[in-house]
């Protein structure tokens, strides 16, 4: 599994949605989005949930949201969590 | 004005609930300039109270209430996690009752005619008791509350009290009831309404936004956790103050303060941001938060000493950039965003970046506008020139007209990316 890593912790508001539906878009079934945000981003796990893409929400205990995303449901996506 | 089709994420409203409200807002911004310019080449004759009056409920309800609404439809689900359940339907009766209410109610003020000030009362008190009552019903229901959603609801709630007041003054000066507290009733509804309900609002939201969207260091806890109870609190007190005649010079010292600590801490935030470069959005918080400092701090002043006349409007002047300023940011913000997103969302490859909706040199001319409006508002106060007052009700006109322009425009290339362009299932 490739994983393309996304920090948005330093990223101005929607930069992060915009970069990751563009990431959501053109990303294969060996490709999962790793998202590192200071926020749980609400728009994009709803939209996630509404494509039925497979996906893990986490909060480590500094707070920081970690967001893993794939279309391919066949992966268990804790296994990749790096916290 | 929008085609609704394609939009199924549960938790955000049609792009057409935000945007009515904010076309709106701006439509009446632009009749405000109008009638301050018809007034200013004596077009119209009026009594000081009705001009006074007429000003202040056109910025306050067809203005700010207009955008406040619809950006909350929009922030609700986001910020608070809060599902409006047929937001469309909702939304449009409280769009139509407040168009309608506000209109009458300035036609009420402008013609003393008893009858308008009864429907206004009803009309205006209806719809805007709907939104607001529905809002704070659906925040009561979140269980885990951060500080902005808590001061949304204290925000909202008292919003409902300077309404409940609002309609009592409506009848009293349309003479369907006595009215024998209307002093203190029209003090506690401005101190609702402005301290309340528009500075709490913007409060309550930036603990939110403006660590979201520049990426500033927290807010103190102290702040976050506090600022909002305190100020309600401190309007509780002034209530029972107003109505057992006892002195409120005490509370509104501290409200300004806390207000001067509240603009100062968010100016600090927005400098200790780690982007270099600011866009329009920024200046217009950097320039809100200065005014609203100069505006409490003159309150402040008035409280420990007696102050002119002038100084006073420089005071309510500066209240009103204060606010305007925060919510041009907003909008600038919103709009670009809400029309990618729901695009993107349905499918549209060649949505429009947000650049493409309003670009920001856009944004940037409209500051430009404002700031030359506040200043020459500023000399119109301070030196009373005749034509002074003309070129400030135009840059009124100006000021709106081009926000109201890109809001249009924005709609069109909405609509014309749905109908022109193709979708891709994704």
């Amino acid at each position: 599994m490739k994983k393309i890593l996304l920090d948005a912790r330093e990223m101005e508001h929607p930069e992060p949605l915009q970069i990751s539906l563009t990431h959501l878009r053109t990303m294969d079934d060996h490709e999962y989005l790793y998202m590192i945000n200071l926020r749980k981003p609400i728009p994009l796990i709803e939209i996630v949930k509404e494509k039925e893409f497979t996906y893990i929400i986490h909060q480590d205990n500094q707070q920081i949201w970690h967001i893993l995303i794939s279309k391919n449901s066949n992966y268990n996506l804790e296994d990749f969590l790096d916290v | 004005m929008f085609s609704q089709g394609g939009l199924s994420l549960e938790q955000a409203p049609p792009i057409s609930v935000v945007m009515k409200f904010f076309i709106t807002a701006s439509g009446f911004g632009l009749l405000l300039g109008l009638y301050l310019f018809a007034n200013s080449i004596g077009i119209i004759s009026h009594n000081s109270y009705a001009y006074n009056v007429t000003i202040t409920h056109f910025l306050a309800l067809g203005v700010m209430a207009s955008f406040m609404f619809g950006a909350l439809f929009q922030m609700l689900p986001v910020i608070a996690g809060v599902v409006i359940k047929m937001p469309t339907k909702k939304s449009m009766v409280a769009h139509v009752l407040l168009l309608l209410g506000v209109l009458l109610q300035l036609l009420a003020f402008n013609s003393s005619i008893p009858l308008l000030y009864l429907f206004s009362a009803i009309i205006l008190g209806a719809g805007l008791l709907h939104a607001t009552t529905l809002m704070v019903k659906e925040l009561a229901k979140v269980q885990d509350h951060s500080s902005s959603s808590k001061g949304m609801i204290l925000s909202l709630s008292s919003f409902i009290v300077a309404i409940l007041l609002g309609i009592y003054l409506l009848l009293t000066l349309g003479g369907y009831i006595k009215g024998d507290a209307f002093e203190q009733v029209k003090e506690a509804h401005y101190s609702f309404a402005l301290f309340g309900w528009v500075s709490l609002l913007i409060v309550s939201v930036s603990f939110q936004v403006v660590e979201m969207f520049y990426v500033t260091p927290k807010y103190p806890s102290i702040m976050s956790k506090y600022l909002v109870t305190s100020i309600i609190m401190l309007l509780l007190l002034k209530l029972m103050a107003i109505f057992t005649l006892l002195p409120t010079v005490g509370i509104d010292l501290i409200l300004s303060l806390l207000f001067i600590v509240y603009g100062a801490i968010t100016l600090h935030r927005l400098y200790k941001r780690k982007r270099p470069t600011s866009d329009a959005t920024v200046w217009f918080w950097r320039l809100g938060m200065g005014l609203l400092i100069i505006s409490m701090s003159i309150t402040a002043l008035g409280t420990l000493t007696s102050i002119d006349q002038g100084l006073k409007s420089i005071s309510y002047l500066t209240f009103i950039g204060f606010a305007l300023s925060i919510v041009f940011a907003m909008n600038y913000k919103i709009v670009p965003f809400l029309t990618w997103f729901h695009l993107s969302n349905q499918g549209y490859i060649e949505a429009p970046m947000m650049h493409d909706v309003i670009h920001p040199k856009k944004a940037k001319i409209h500051f430009y506008i404002h700031v030359a409006m506040l200043i020459i508002w500023a000399m119109v106060i301070l030196f009373n020139v005749a034509m002074l007052d003309i070129l400030a009700s135009l840059l009124v006109i100006v000021s709106f007209g081009w926000l109201l322009y890109h809001l249009v425009g924005a709609v069109k290339k909405y609509n014309y990316t749905q109908k022109h362009t193709e979708k891709m299932e994704w």
